[in-house]
Parts: structure tokens; sequence; C-alpha cells
């Protein structure tokens, strides 16, 4: 499944970059995370529980920063498990600056999911992606776009 | 007086129903015993995956977790494969690679069931996904991804199977007036039956006797699979017992030996404790053994005058990443060479190429013999499709075709003799009964008016009743079966069977079959089986062969037991053995209806009063090989009306004429025949399982995998032909699967009967509503 979409977030770009580099950060808008473990710049596991209609799980996901062109271009790979279901995601992310204030970020991402979440919430995938999506997302614009705090 | 004692022909009231309608049936999930651990299986989210590493840690800390199996544990006890029914391998657990979605990957052992299952979910497994291929044509294409590399030959062809003339088949083409071809997919399904897969084992390990109980259709050969595979571990066949309680349903799904019932014996050995492990429904469709998928490409070879000459057909078999089916040894792609069905073609030339792929394993026979549905389903459709070509009626191409009832024993070009047959009288029965050439006239008038409405006929012929055991084995053992029966003092009798019912309704027929030979009253016979302690030797219930072979030999023994009976006779009449004679089911001095003797005073006698000289007692043991396989048939038609609005079919009436041979008992075989229709209609409307290209699974729930309800089952209406078989003691042939067999061409050529007009030749079953609201769409005429 590929989902894509775009997003502007009233931020310098650099801010945005940094945060969504930044496994630390960018974890604090993902759903429900139950621990980060930060191996080092590129690579970090992050569990995390999530789930489609009833199937829930707990996720245990490798994340590795595969390309970082600083300023507006990255590439992530994450692959991860839950007791009978396997998860990957390929995602692209570019980083546009609108004006010194204000950034486009267009993202893609090729998910395949395995297992029992694939074949009971098949039909349910797109629209918890799309939630789940709506969540990180409106997440990472109320966190860049709060006034800087010192 | 047959209906008095419940003899053959009559509707005894199955005896196994007082239980079953009672819900006191004692399936294996009733079984509980002292102790008793609970098992349960991690299984592979993905399709084709290297096994990095298996972290068990956590699922053992969980309290009432006891043991955890992975695929090393096995290695030391050489376990980690087992063979399958074909002649290969088959992964008990892996030790580094899954080759498909839902394959077992470790076992749990706790305390309770719930304990097991969280054992389960705390396994963590570390996969790195590899290439998966679920295509069997691609798998068959140079440099697609190997699904075993544990083989020495580095392609994913299993086999290559053919049979016939090619040459002279191919001349017979190349000369024809007529050809028509056509590729036909027959798709993966699953037999879905009520009761899952289970097993409890219990070992003794003070005098190392193994107990299981499971659901198993073939309990003997059962046995001999674990005394061969676990013999090096002490496990020998005398103290391996195997008891298949009442079984909800087999169709072929519980033949073959599966990783959970390995697993569950290794961990009552290691722990001592019996086990229990008991599928549940999403582990049964998913990993089990799955029926069908074969890609067929048939073509037909005819004269203008619609006069069938050769036919030749080619097949891609999808047997997954194993080939777990459980055909009889010589014969990897089964009977599928009966292809040639209810006509006498003079030429004919088949070959099948079995593929492995990322998918789980098998190619069971579901509810047939041994690829006869695929079979019988590619002939009737091909029929057809030569109906269409020539502008004829398909009745009356058939009726132009059928071998002759004089031509019986008929000798196939392929190689069968079909025993006995009269095909024209089956169809016109069944042209009769639902008022064919009304029905043309009332499709012609609903055509001029833009209704939708179609007719199709399958006159089908199986092969069934396996068999003779010169050219049938499974692992080398021959497909004989046995019977043994002990009449006791009082007149009453215990009779124990190598088959094993799962349904059926053997406790009955059975009985019947030796109150028809002994004249005891079927109410007095008690029929056993499945206990291999207890039962004789025998290969078990499937492909139709209980009657053909077991009801040989049971009534054989119980003619053995006649012929010293009438000794018996002799003595008590105090006349010459000559002289009696069996009739109206008692002994008489022949002309003296007066002087007789009931074989109850004879069973007395035989403990009481037995002329010196004899063995007392009454009872005999019949080991029976059959000389030929049996061909039951039929002619069914339905009639399909299809909704131009959703697409829908709407079977508006379906009838079914069945030749079976002698009918032992007509209700049972009523009752056989509509289950069949069922399982008949389910593939041809609503079956399918089907795999993404990452080879997830869709359809392996009963939320996407539809069986058909008394919801969606029509009106089944019956008729029957009685062509008895000449080889079988009482003429029987068997009719548990003919209507499986035979009702998907029915139903497929009735709807592209409907669309015919619109230019539509086949559409590949099930035949869903979507497929058919496309067709309409494509061609202007959808509402």
């Amino acid at each position: 499944m590929r989902f894509e979409g775009t997003l502007d977030i009233a931020a310098p770009r650099d801010r945005v970059w940094s945060f969504l580099t930044d496994p630390k950060q960018v974890t604090t808008c993902a759903p429900d995370v139950q621990s980060l473990d930060v191996t080092d710049p590129r690579h970090f596991k992050v569990v995390v529980r999530a789930g489609v209609g009833p199937i829930k799980g707990t996720f245990s996901m490798n994340v590795e920063f595969t390309d970082l062109q600083e300023p507006d271009h990255a590439s992530v790979v994450a692959r991860g498990q839950a007791p009978g279901s396997a998860v990957e995601m390929r995602s692209e992310m570019d980083l546009t600056a609108i004006d010194g204030t204000r950034t486009t970020m267009k993202w893609s991402s090729d998910v395949t999911v395995s297992g029992m979440i694939q074949q009971v919430g098949a039909r349910l995938m797109q629209g918890a992606a799309d939630k789940i999506t709506q969540q990180v997302f409106s997440c990472m614009k109320e966190k860049l776009e709060a006034p800087v705090t010192a | 007086m047959a209906t008095e004692i419940g003899g053959i022909g009559v509707s005894v009231k199955r005896k196994e129903d007082a239980r079953f309608i009672r819900g006191r049936g004692n399936y294996v999930d009733d079984v509980k015993l002292p102790g008793m651990l609970y098992m349960d299986i991690a299984r592979s989210p993905y399709a084709h995956a290297r096994i990095k590493s298996i972290d068990t840690s956590k699922a053992l800390a969980i309290p009432g977790v006891l043991a955890v199996i992975t695929g090393k544990d096995l290695v030391p006890l050489k376990l980690e494969w087992m063979p399958t029914l074909m002649s290969d391998k088959q992964m008990v657990l892996p030790t580094d690679t899954v080759l498909y979605q839902a394959q077992e990957v470790a076992a749990v052992v706790a305390t309770e069931r719930y304990i097991a299952a969280d054992g389960v979910a705390a396994i963590e497994v570390d996969y790195e996904p590899l290439p998966v291929v679920v295509d069997p044509i691609k798998a068959l294409l140079p440099g697609a991804t190997i699904v075993r590399e544990d083989r020495a030959q580095k392609n994913n062809l299993i086999w290559h199977w053919e049979v016939g003339d090619k040459a002279g088949t191919d001349k017979a083409f190349a000369d024809a007036e007529v050809v028509v071809k056509q590729d036909i997919y027959i798709p993966r399904i699953h037999v879905a039956s009520i009761e899952t897969c289970g097993m409890v084992a219990s070992f003794d390990k003070i005098n190392g006797k193994l107990t299981v109980w499971m659901t198993t259709q073939a309990p003997h050969a059962i046995r001999t699979v674990i005394a061969l595979v676990a013999g090096h571990l002490g496990l020998s066949e005398e103290r391996i017992r195997v008891i298949s309680p009442d079984i909800g349903g087999g169709f072929g799904g519980k033949v073959p030996v599966y990783p959970g019932y390995v697993l569950a014996i290794g961990a009552s050995v290691l722990t001592g404790h019996p086990v229990k492990w008991i599928e549940d429904r999403s582990e049964n469709i998913q990993a089990d053994s799955f029926a069908r998928d074969y890609h067929i490409t048939a073509e037909l070879a005819a004269k203008k005058d619609g006069t069938m000459q050769a036919l030749r057909v080619k097949t891609i078999a999808d047997h997954g990443a194993f080939d777990a089916a459980a055909n009889p040894s010589k014969f990897p792609a089964g009977l599928f060479h009966v292809v040639t069905g209810s006509y006498p073609f003079e030429k004919s030339f088949v070959e099948v190429d079995g593929a492995y792929t990322n998918k789980p394993p098998g190619g069971i026979a579901y509810r047939c013999s041994f690829r006869v549905t695929e079979a019988a389903f590619t002939i009737e459709r091909l029929v057809d499709v030569l109906a269409l070509e020539l502008k004829k009626d398909p009745a009356e191409l058939r009726m132009q075709n059928f071998i002759p009832p004089e031509a019986f024993p008929y000798k196939s070009v392929l190689g069968w003799e079909y025993d006995s047959g009269n095909y024209g009288r089956a169809l016109k029965l069944a042209m009769d009964k639902i008022g064919y050439a009304e029905l043309r006239k009332e499709q012609a008038a609903k055509r001029a008016k833009g209704e939708l409405m179609g007719i199709g006929i399958s006159s089908f012929t199986e092969i069934v009743g396996a068999g003779p055991s010169k050219h049938f084995d499974i692992l080398g053992i021959k497909m004989f079966d046995s019977a043994e029966i002990r009449v006791h003092p009082t007149g009453k009798a215990m009779v124990r069977l190598g088959v094993k019912s799962q349904g059926q309704g053997h406790e009955t027929t059975f009985a019947q079959i030796v109150a028809e030979e002994l004249g005891l009253p079927v109410g007095d016979i008690a029929v056993e089986e499945g206990d291999t302690d207890t039962a004789p030797y025998g290969l078990g219930t499937y492909a139709s062969r209980s009657t053909p072979v077991a009801g040989a030999a049971t009534a054989l023994a119980a003619r053995k037991i006649r012929e010293k009976a009438k000794l018996i006779a002799a003595h008590l009449l105090e006349a010459n053995p000559d002289d009696i004679e069996w009739k109206d089911y008692k002994f008489q001095v022949k002309g003296v209806p007066t002087k007789s003797k009931t074989m109850q005073e004879i069973a007395f006698a035989a403990y009481t009063n037995h002329p010196q000289g004899m063995e007392p007692g009454l009872e005999a043991v019949d080991y029976y090989d059959p000389p030929n396989l049996t061909y039951p048939f039929g002619s069914y038609i339905c009639v399909v009306d299809i909704d131009k609005g959703t697409g829908e079919v709407k079977i508006r009436r379906f009838v079914a004429v069945d030749d079976c041979g002698t009918i032992i008992n007509p209700m049972i075989v009523e009752g056989q025949i509509h289950g069949g229709l069922t399982m008949g209609l389910a593939p041809a409307l609503y079956e399918q399982i089907n795999y993404d290209d990452d080879g997830n699974i869709q359809g392996g729930n009963f939320m996407d995998y539809l069986l058909p309800t008394a919801m969606e089952t029509p009106n089944w209406e019956l008729g029957k032909t009685v062509t008895p078989s000449p080889h079988h003691p009482i003429g029987a042939k068997g009719v548990g699967e003919s209507a499986t067999v035979g009702a998907p061409a029915a139903i497929a050529n009735a709807v592209v009967d409907a669309l015919a007009h619109l230019g539509v030749r086949h559409i590949d079953i099930p035949i869903t509503p979507w497929k058919v609201q496309k067709i309409l769409k494509d061609n202007g005429v959808a509402e």
C-alpha cells in the first residue's frame, strides 16, 4: 500500500528538519510509544501499540534513516513485528521552504503488512492508516508551530 | 423381511444420530485427561523469510508456560522434517527459513489453553523477508525464486507426469475438423470441516506406550507413519494406539499428518503429561491442506457432426511449499486421467506439472477421489464449449457421444476399465424430471425479452474405491481394507472396520450389510471403528472407498460366517450340509420350511453345541483387495436466473440423478448427495482462497471465505438409476463424493449458458456477482 500527501507547517525548514530527523523528538508524535532505544543518530528502536479495528498489537519497530540530505530530503525504513503480524514501511520526505517561517513537507510511504493484521484487517487498513497519519501530523504541527521556548 | 431386519435398501434411521442430536458425541476436544497440558503454535506472518533468531525467554517467563519447542530443539531428535505421503518431506518446524504464511514456527506448552496462547504472543522472532513466488506459472519460469533450497534440484518443478499417446493425439488434432480450446482455473479451496484438526497425545513413560486421540480419517496409516517417523526414538508400532473418536467432517483434510500432531506427541514425550492441541478456525483454513488449485488448458477435437475424437489436457498443479497431497504413490496427479469422462475418445494425452510456491502445502482430494473433481469439471465444461462452437444443444451433444451401455466393461483410452454404466438413461431421467424441452422454450422467450436464464448440464463419471493393490498404495501400504465380525452367543454381533466414519453413517450402513448377509436385526449389530488396538488394519475413509472396499470386506466376512453357520445348521437339523439352503434370512432343509434354524440359534450353538471337530465360535475377518475401482455416475441439470443489476446468480432448480449401484440405505444416500451438492455449489459460486503478491492469505477466515449455509443453498431435487457394479459383492459403488464432483460444472455451465448469446464461453469459478456484473457491464446489458 502506498500513502502520500503534503503538509504545510508554519515553522522554518531547519526547525522542521531537526525535529523530524531526531529520534527523540519525532517519536513523541508516534502513536502510543512504549519505549525508545536510540542506537546511533541513524538507528533507533521504538515500541508502539497500534492496531487496525479489533486487531491490536505491540509493534517493535527497528527504524533506520537510510538517506539524510540536510536540509530537504530523508529516507526512512522501519521494520517491525507484532505477534502473528509484520510491517515494513519505506518512507520518503522532501521539505521545501516557502519562506523563512513556513515549510511544505511532501511525503510518501510504502507499507507492506503481513500476517493477521493484513488478513483480518485489510478492509479497515485505509481508514486506520488515515487516522494514524492525521494524529501524527496534527501532533507535529502542534509541536512545530508552538512558540519556541528557551 | 428386509424391512424388518433393516437389510440392504432400507432407510434405517442412523444409529449414530441418537448421540449426535443430543450433543453427546465424543470429539477430540471432549477428551480430558488428568494432568493434561495445552499446546499452541506460533506461526509465520511472512510467506518467505529467513529466521535470524527466535527469542523464547519472555514466553518461558510467563507463569504456567512449561516449554517452548523450536526447530533447533527438534534437530537432535531428527524430527525437524517429516515425510509427506507423496515422496516429499515437510518441515515440522523450520530451523532457518519459513516457506509460507501461517507456517508453524514454534510450539508452546502450558498448563492452560490461554496461557499457551499468551506464550505464543510473547515469542519474538527476527525475520528477514525473502522474495515470494505465489503464482505456479511464474514459479516454473527460469529465474523464479526457489522455494525449496533444501532440494538438489534448483527449480520449482516437483514432478512432470503424463499419460496417453502424445503423437497419436497430436495427429488427431492436426487432422480434426473442429478443435476447441479452453483455459480453466480451478481455484484453491479448503474443506473447512466444522471440527478443526486436533490431538490429545498421552505418553506413558513407564511402559513406553503412546496413546493419541486425534482427528484422522486413517487411524491405522497414521499409527504406521508415527512408527516410521519416530521409531528411532523408541516409539514402536505395538506400543502406539491411535484412536479416532467422533469426527466432525473430514472431506480429505484429515488424511495428512500435520506438524501439530508431531509436536503434540513430542510435547507429551518431553513433559510426561498428556498434551492437547486443537487448532483454531484461522489456523485450520490458513495452514492445513488445501484442495484443487489446478491451472488447466484443455482441448477437444471433434468432427463437424459433433463426434468427439481426441482430448488433450495440460495442467500446472500448485502444491504449495511441500507436496503434501494424499494421492496413491504411483499417481502424483491422482486419478485426473479419468478426464475423458463419459465419452469414448479415441485418442488422449494428459500431462501435469507439479509446482512449488510460497503457499501452504497440500493438494488433497476435497470430497473427491484424488483430483476427480478437477477432471469432471474440465471435461463437462469443455463439452459445453464444443456445443457452443457447433451451435448444438449440450444435452443432444452428450447423448450423441456417451459410451453406450453395451460397451461396458469399457476400457478408456487412458487405461481405466469402467465397470458399468448407462449414461443416457441417467441424463434422460434428469431431462424428464426438470422438463428440459420446456425450459429451452422458456429461455428463448426470456432472451427475446432481455432476461437472463441459463440451463447447465453435467454428465459426470466418477472413479472411486481405491483400489486394486497392484496399482494403489500409500507409502507402500496397499489400499485394501478390512472387516472383522464376531457373532456373540446370544446372536448379537460386533463389526470392526479398518475405515473410519466422519459423518457418513458407517454405524448404520455396515450394520445393514451384515443384517442382510446374516439375517440378524440391524439393531443387534454394533459397528466400531477408529481404535487401532481393536480394529483390523485398514487404509481409512476417503475417496469414497469405504463401501466399495470395506463394505465388500464386510459382506465377504459375513459370508464366511454364513458358510460356517450352514455347517452348524446341518448339524442341528441332522441333515447333510448339501441339503441346507439359505432362504428368508435363515437356514432350512431344502423344501422343508418348518425344518429351519435362525442365525441366533446357530450362534448359540456355535458356543454351546458345535459339531465335534469344528472350531467353536462364530467370527471371521476379511481383508478385501478389490479387483477394480468402481465408477459411479450421474447427470445433473441446473437452471439459473441472473440478476442484471447485481450480477447475482440465483439457482432456480437443480435436479441431480445419481447412479451409485446398489443402494444400502436410501436415506443416507440422499443425505450424502444433499451435502455433496452443497459442497459442489460452494466452489462454483462462493469459495476461493487467494493470495496477494506478498503471499498474504486472502480468505483465511469465515469473514472472507464464504461457506454456503441454508441461506445460499437451493432446493435439491434428486433422482436415481441403479446400475450395480458387476465386481462388487453387493453391487455398490460409493456415493459420498459424486455430488461434489458433478455439481460445479452444472452450475458453471448454466451461468455460461445464460450469457452465451453475449459471446461468453467460459467464466472461472467461483462465479461471483462481481465477475458476472463486469460481463454485463462490458456488454452493455447491466441494469
